[in-house]
């Protein structure tokens, strides 16, 4: 016993000490960190829908959605965080829909590994083609000038993958959140 | 005393030219590919880098005469891990942004070979001034051969070098408008970091056999 | 799960993203264990065995320890600041117990690779494949990490076997003094991850 308290004495009170170090970080830190989280996470939902000034998390189908209301408390649409597969790996985006679910107000990537130069592309203005589109039918991606009445849009050039995986997502959402929405209004 | 600190100034120095960490010993290969696709990813990995090595030099130079020998490694192994929870911790509260873009290679720092190897080799046998001139330089020496690599493929992925901080974003070089369209976007991918680094690697060497020889002749 | 959402993990880890030539991890032993075919598969096999037992430990770890203790504490997460210290403890341990299991009841495949098992401590793929089990929410599910871990080794393998393999042919090449050594095997990397980016959109 006396020999293992020798041995060991360093590495014990050096465990507790830097416990009780990172304890202490992470109580500080914790709560900036989680803010920071938030803030990301509402930025992109503040691009999605219009006039937001409250969010209020509910759950459909597995998938996170934001009811968001604006200054009057009036509802002003909702945002719809969803993932899936993309070219390289795992797309995440929030996509907005108007209070009653008919059309996108606005998509944004928040998290991508697609091809830079090429497939990143969806995270920047390229993503703004789907403002205004209906979820009546399901949206279609065309290599050429797209449609707006065929419920169309452009594909960026050499990376048609990534945007057919892009709408493949927001399609999804139209199929098993869009008709839930009813419920939570 | 005067000795002295010479020989601290030199093992800082060597540790940013004569003995790089990255482009001569070849040590913590990882980060340096990976996250040098940009300068500023670079800039930031390099800090982490620094402050834990700093930390870990610190801690093992105050406790080289109560380490025992057989459990120096476990210790080493305990205070890194420790230092570098810290840094992410930190990183993730001050640097969201680039903190989510550096992801797992913040904790990777912990199997960072430079840290382990610096206080094998000078913190446990040296004190405290000599560990700190050791750590300061390595880390130093860490920085800079990231950002070069950094600042070669984010000018020739991208067109231009840009050290972003909101409103106070710098552009430090811009190639011609010509060349944008044209961007090497290979550079910024995969491939493109162990090309730089084995051309990089290539020229140090170059350049280290040229003095050698000048010092022979 | 379905299992062709299991292959699709595999094919990812060791192909597509494949953790050496995709997610730079495990770059100091794909530079030095790398000269001869023969040490590149033992390395492969001891990385492979590794990571597939530290990814599975780690994930219980985190799921069946760490977060139940934290949510009797009222925050599941309350606990994760103890994450890499705990992982990388796991590494070293495991290291440790495979390396005496294996000289205790199969001195033969000790014999074949056990001299790589001390040098696994430091490679970063072992910690960086449990890293991304605890980072990806898809790895929630033990399955899915478990074929995750076991990719990441096979592609670590895969890598490490095809670099050593080209490094026998140049051997008696004539590379330009300052690019041998690291610096041509760097280059070549290059264009077998050149290569690997064809995968790219493989099992989609």
């Amino acid at each position: 016993m006396k020999k293992f308290v020798e041995e060991s004495w360093l590495i014990l009170l050096l465990g507790v000490v830097f416990a009780l170090m990172l304890a202490g970080a992470q109580t500080t830190l914790s709560a900036r960190i989680r803010e920071n989280q938030q803030r990301a996470l509402n930025e992109a939902i503040g691009e999605v829908v219009p006039h937001v000034s409250r969010t209020e998390v509910i759950e459909i189908e597995g998938y996170q959605v934001f009811k968001c209301h604006d200054e009057q408390g009036q509802l002003s649409g909702w945002a719809v965080r969803a993932s899936g597969s993309g070219f390289v790996d795992k797309i995440t985006l929030v996509v907005g829909l108007s209070p009653d679910g008919e059309r996108v107000t606005g998509l944004k990537v928040i998290e991508n590994v697609e091809t830079p130069g090429l497939g990143n592309k969806i995270e920047g203005e390229w993503a703004s083609q789907y403002e205004g589109l209906s979820f009546a039918k399901a949206i279609q991606v065309e290599k050429g000038p797209p449609d707006p009445a065929r419920n169309q849009i452009q594909a960026i050039t050499g990376a048609t993958w990534s945007s057919r995986y892009v709408t493949d997502i927001v399609n999804e959402v139209a199929n098993r959140v869009r008709p839930k929405l009813a419920e939570h209004r | 005393m005067a000795e002295e600190n010479g020989s601290n100034f030199r093992q800082f120095r060597d540790g940013v030219i004569g003995n790089n960490p990255v482009l001569v010993q070849l040590l913590g290969m990882c980060p340096t590919l990976a996250v040098t696709n940009t300068l500023e990813n670079a800039l930031v990995m390099g800090a982490a880098v620094t402050f834990v090595l700093v930390m870990s030099n610190l801690v093992t130079s105050l406790l080289r005469h109560q380490i025992k020998p057989h459990v120096r490694i476990l210790v080493f192994t305990l205070t890194i891990a420790t230092f570098v929870t810290i840094a992410d911790l930190v990183l993730k509260a001050n640097m969201y942004e680039v903190s989510k873009k550096l992801g797992p290679f913040v904790p990777l720092i912990i199997v960072n070979c430079i840290i382990i190897c610096r206080a094998e080799v000078v913190a446990i046998k040296n004190g405290l001034a000599r560990s700190l001139a050791d750590a300061f330089g390595m880390g130093l020496g860490f920085t800079t051969a990231l950002s070069i690599l950094g600042a070669i493929r984010e000018i020739l992925g991208s067109g231009s070098l840009t050290l972003p901080g909101g409103a106070t974003s710098l552009k430090l070089v811009q190639l011609p408008a010509a060349f944008e369209p044209h961007a090497w976007i290979i550079m910024v991918l995969p491939p493109g970091a162990f090309l730089t680094l084995g051309v990089v690697i290539g020229i140090v060497n170059q350049l280290r056999y040229r003095k050698v020889k000048g010092g022979a002749a | 799960m379905s299992f062709g959402a299991l292959i699709g993990i595999f094919l990812g880890v060791a192909l597509v993203n494949n953790m050496v030539l995709a997610g730079f991890m495990g770059i100091c032993p794909f530079l030095g264990v790398s000269r001869k075919v023969d040490m590149a598969v033992g390395m492969g096999c001891a990385v492979t065995f590794v990571m597939t037992v530290s990814g599975v430990v780690t994930w219980l770890l985190v799921h069946a320890v760490l977060t139940p203790i934290g949510a009797a504490f009222g925050n599941p997460e309350a606990l994760y600041f103890l994450k890499y210290v705990i992982f990388i403890m796991v590494i070293a341990s495991m290291v440790q117990l495979v390396e005496m299991y294996l000289r205790k009841f199969f001195p033969s495949l000790y014999t074949a690779f056990g001299v790589f098992l001390p040098l696994i401590t430091t490679n970063c793929a072992i910690l960086g494949a449990c890293l991304l089990i605890d980072m990806k929410p898809e790895y929630q599910n033990l399955l899915n990490a478990t074929v995750f871990a076991f990719g990441g080794g096979i592609g670590f393998m895969m890598a490490i076997t095809i670099m050593a393999g080209i490094r026998e042919h140049i051997r008696f090449s004539d590379v330009p003094r300052c690019l041998q050594g690291p610096g041509i095997t760097l280059l070549m990397a290059g264009m077998l991850a050149l290569a690997f980016m064809g995968f790219t959109g493989i099992g989609k």
